[in-house]
């Protein structure tokens, strides 16, 4: 794919530890930089890599998009299955579309169990 | 000085079209300055705009580029492609189509970085501050969160050959008569039947 000719500097969100459910409680995952009057340029991230880890979360869902909150949170990918205390992992050439995020990058699990988690770390390219 | 051309092909990053001393005839829509370079520099790639998000099948305003204007007495080379999926129509200056035939004006899109790796095809020059204008075109059913434009070029300090402590009328007239060489470097695009 053409795309794929964009040049990406490559990088990882940090290790994010969910233990909220629901869009009302996404949490940060990537930061676009940005730096103003420094930072030349319009800078994107293109998701390459999803790693999950669920803690005796139970089977569920994660949502990766931007935004906080129901109604606000729009998400850049379906829903993607995490299974109870296991790890997942999903990589842009065999699971996930190419798509490229223009806003701070958000993510929450639809439900978990009580006293459950899901650990989620993002390896990105940085475009522009 | 067979080095003195424009529009040069070659693997990688491309050559100046004048070094230190070596004279160029500026072209700006039909005015001409006859010119010495005293000092060049490369420029890396860099942003040199974003011409922001665009909607789904639409095409954007015209907007013009001041990040590639240059000093007085400065000219700028440039060879420029698209990281967005979008055409863009390249105006120079704002009132004149650039890559212009008789029936179309040809767009730029990603693809250049396959179609021509050197980017030769894009080679524009910037006189002083009469900066270009480009139009972003999205076919696209989905909108596009930005359409940005990456630059790599030469930038070229001058001194005028027709007046000032550097004129040297008798040069001037040889590189008119092709006598001396002189690299011509067309810093605007060129009306149809101008």
């Amino acid at each position: 794919m053409l795309l794929d000719t964009k040049e990406g500097i490559i990088v990882t969100s940090p290790v994010v530890n969910m233990n909220l459910a629901t869009a009302a409680n996404a949490f940060l995952i990537f930061t676009i930089p940005i730096l103003v009057n420094q930072l030349i340029g319009t800078k994107s991230a293109k998701i390459r890599k999803v790693h999950l880890f669920n803690n005796v979360a139970g089977n569920t869902n994660v949502v990766i998009g931007n935004g906080v909150g129901i109604g606000v949170f729009v998400a850049l990918l379906p829903a993607l299955a995490t299974m109870n205390n296991l790890e997942d992992i999903y990589g842009e050439h065999g699971d996930l579309p190419e798509v490229e995020s223009f806003a701070n990058i958000t993510a929450y699990p639809a439900a978990l169990l009580v006293g459950g988690s899901v650990d989620i770390q993002l390896e990105l390219a940085i475009i522009g | 000085m067979t080095d003195l051309y424009i529009f040069k092909t070659q693997v990688g990053m491309f050559d100046p079209l004048a070094l230190y001393n070596q004279n160029v005839a500026i072209h700006y829509v039909q005015n001409a300055y006859y010119r010495k370079v005293d000092f060049l520099e490369g420029m890396p790639p860099f942003q040199c705009i974003n011409l922001g998000a665009l909607a789904a099948l639409t095409p954007g305003p015209r907007t013009a580029v001041p990040n590639l204007d240059m000093p007085d007495n400065e000219f700028g080379l440039f060879r420029w492609y698209p990281i967005d999926d979008a055409q863009i129509r390249l105006y120079h200056p704002a009132g004149i189509a650039k890559f212009q035939l008789r029936n179309l004006q040809v767009p730029v899109d990603m693809n250049v970085v396959v179609r021509d790796p050197n980017l030769v095809s894009t080679e524009i020059a910037v006189w002083e501050n009469n900066r270009p204008a480009m139009e972003a075109i999205n076919g696209h059913a989905f909108g596009l969160g930005a359409v940005r434009i990456i630059a790599i070029g030469y930038r070229f300090h001058t001194v005028s050959l027709e007046s000032g402590a550097n004129a040297d009328p008798d040069l001037v007239k040889a590189m008119k008569s092709g006598k001396e060489p002189c690299t011509h470097v067309f810093c605007s695009g060129r009306g149809i039947g101008d």
